[in-house]
């Protein structure tokens, strides 16, 4: 038996299946169904099992949302990363979301000024974990060629914990997809090429 | 009926770069809208003062990142009139074909983003996408860069032309041609498409000429104003070009006058290249020592993709002492209020969209 197979013969799983009747059974004998109840003994009984951590990573890992959001010239890029050329759907990366709470990976794409900070912030905060960032293009990694404007501070990683980099000016869309890439073998996936 | 107070972004998927717009409504019609700009703002004009000439075209791409060889082009040709260096005809040609097959580009894109702006999703915004990559090709073929090209150098191009360019040009105009029918065939005809462009966002033609917009945005209202035309630069004059303007100054007329541009400019590149004489297109190499202005001041205006650019630079030996950008979007941005006063909220963007404004042009 390997570490990702449950024994389902075992005490604890069936203590906890039988946990879990109680209260379907109850909602059902009360005819009032307790979701929140349910989900949270449900969530309990899954975070021990490492059959469905590895289901949920599996997901999480095929399902990248890209929050919605370019700020100056990569944008341009990140929306022909989005177009039929690239076809970024195939590894579940193009559900570009207009939401920062449904979303997993916000791609920092121009320049970051001043008095753009608190409104990144405020989006990164606002997305649910596990969250991660890109930083795409030379002006998110260390403020490109603005490195002595007054207004652009020297990369997102002086506000926001960055995951992957991405070098160029603009980085061509394919370097955006072998980024993503990295980040799903960083999640933990088993990406093929 | 009361005043509601909505704000709009900086971050809203519908506002191409990072705008803020504070909307009063009542009930669903606009009763003011006031944007708030400055989010893109890195002092372009300020960082242009501490750098030496040709160090500065970089800078300059960065404005229009969706049209950028315009404004190099804008910039360099300004130097060339600071420094009194003429242009080989050959090179003249060459940028003429680049800059049409950048302002196809560029309208392309405004065509997408237009289209998943008013809900006609997706469809059109794969196609125009598509097309402007085929663009993206010949221009990454001909200066060896996909969006930043750096390719203008002072009395010519880096580069000439490659040998198949032409050949490839020709193929992809005549691709472009057929094409174009079916974008108008797939929009017009779409009762959605149509009733969300007609009528919606007017802009009269005193109105336009009173705000100073320039570019699609005022030909759509009646005025027939071209900078290629009335201040022929280059060989526009050789080529017979003649700009196209509408009458009714709504959304409708300011997406057609785009669509006729892209036709005009896809004839305007068969043309120069069949005309394109032989010679020699490369300029002077970029060395950190440029030659010394003649000219303490210089202006020059040109036609980008979003309207009139006037660069206005003032030369001291090896820096300029000051340039000043008069860039199109701005001001065509300052419209916006007229153009949305009474449209549904939903509206709105439809009339960026047509506008056509790129924040990092706003901002500089």
């Amino acid at each position: 038996m390997t570490d990702n197979e449950i024994d389902t013969n075992s005490e604890e799983f069936m203590d906890s299946k039988k946990e879990m009747d109680k209260l379907v059974y109850e909602s059902i004998k009360e005819k009032e169904v307790k979701p929140n109840a349910i989900f949270a003994k449900l969530s309990d009984l899954t975070r021990s099992m490492p059959v469905t951590k590895d289901v949920v990573n599996w997901a999480r890992v095929n399902s990248m949302w890209p929050l919605q959001f370019g700020l100056a010239c990569c944008a341009i890029e990140l929306m022909d990363f989005g177009s039929s050329r690239i076809d970024a759907e195939r590894k579940g990366y193009l559900l570009f979301r207009g939401t920062p709470r449904q979303c997993d990976v916000m791609i920092i794409a121009g320049w970051v000024t001043k008095s753009m900070v608190p409104e990144i912030k405020r989006l990164y905060e606002q997305m649910s974990k596990p969250r991660y960032v890109v930083a795409f293009g030379e002006c998110a990694t260390c403020g490109g060629p603005w490195w002595e404007s007054y207004n652009i501070i020297k990369g997102i990683d002086e506000v926001l914990p960055v995951d992957v980099f991405v070098a160029g000016c603009p980085p061509r869309p394919e370097n955006l997809f072998a980024a993503l890439m990295k980040l799903q073998k960083k999640v933990g996936g088993n990406v093929e090429g | 009926m009361t005043v509601t107070r909505i704000n709009v972004g900086p971050v809203h998927p519908s506002t191409h770069g990072v705008i803020r717009l504070v909307v009063d409504l009542e009930g669903d019609t606009i009763v003011n809208v006031e944007p708030h700009i400055g989010f893109l703002h890195r002092g372009v004009e300020k960082l242009a003062e501490s750098r030496m000439y040709m160090q500065i075209p970089p800078y300059m791409e960065k404005l229009d990142y969706v049209a950028p060889m315009s404004y190099n082009e804008a910039y360099v040709a300004t130097v060339e009139t600071a420094m009194g260096i003429q242009v080989s005809e050959r090179s003249q040609y060459i940028r003429v074909i680049l800059l049409e097959l950048q302002r196809i580009a560029s309208h392309l894109l405004s065509l997408g983003t237009l289209c998943n702006d008013i809900g006609q999703t997706f469809t059109a915004f794969m196609w125009a996408f598509k097309d402007r990559d085929i663009v993206l090709d010949l221009l990454q073929e001909a200066t060896g860069s996909r969006m930043f090209y750096v390719n203008m150098r002072l009395g010519g191009l880096r580069e000439d032309l490659p040998a198949d360019f032409s050949e490839h040009t020709l193929n992809t105009m005549d691709y472009l041609e057929k094409r174009i029918p079916e974008y108008v065939a797939y929009l017009e005809k779409n009762p959605i498409f149509t009733e969300r462009m007609k009528g919606i966002g007017v802009i009269t033609r005193d109105e336009a000429k009173q705000l100073g917009v320039t570019g699609p945005v005022l030909r759509a209202s009646g005025v027939n104003y071209d900078v290629r035309r009335s201040n022929a630069y280059y060989v526009y004059s050789k080529l017979h070009f003649t700009p196209k303007s509408l009458q009714d100054g709504d959304n409708f007329s300011r997406y057609k006058v785009r669509i006729l541009e892209i036709q005009e400019s896809v004839r305007l590149v068969k043309s120069a290249l069949k005309a394109l004489p032989e010679g020699n297109a490369k300029g002077m190499q970029v060395k950190l020592r440029s030659p010394n202005p003649v000219n303490r001041i210089s202006v020059v205006n040109r036609e980008l993709p979003k309207g009139e650019c006037m660069m206005y630079m003032v030369a001291d030996p090896q820096k300029p002492y000051r340039l000043s950008i008069r860039s199109p979007s701005f001001i065509n941005l300052a419209a916006i209020n007229h153009m949305a006063k009474g449209e549904r909220f939903a509206d709105l963007f439809g009339i960026l969209g047509t506008l056509d404004i790129i924040m990092g042009c706003v901002d500089r």
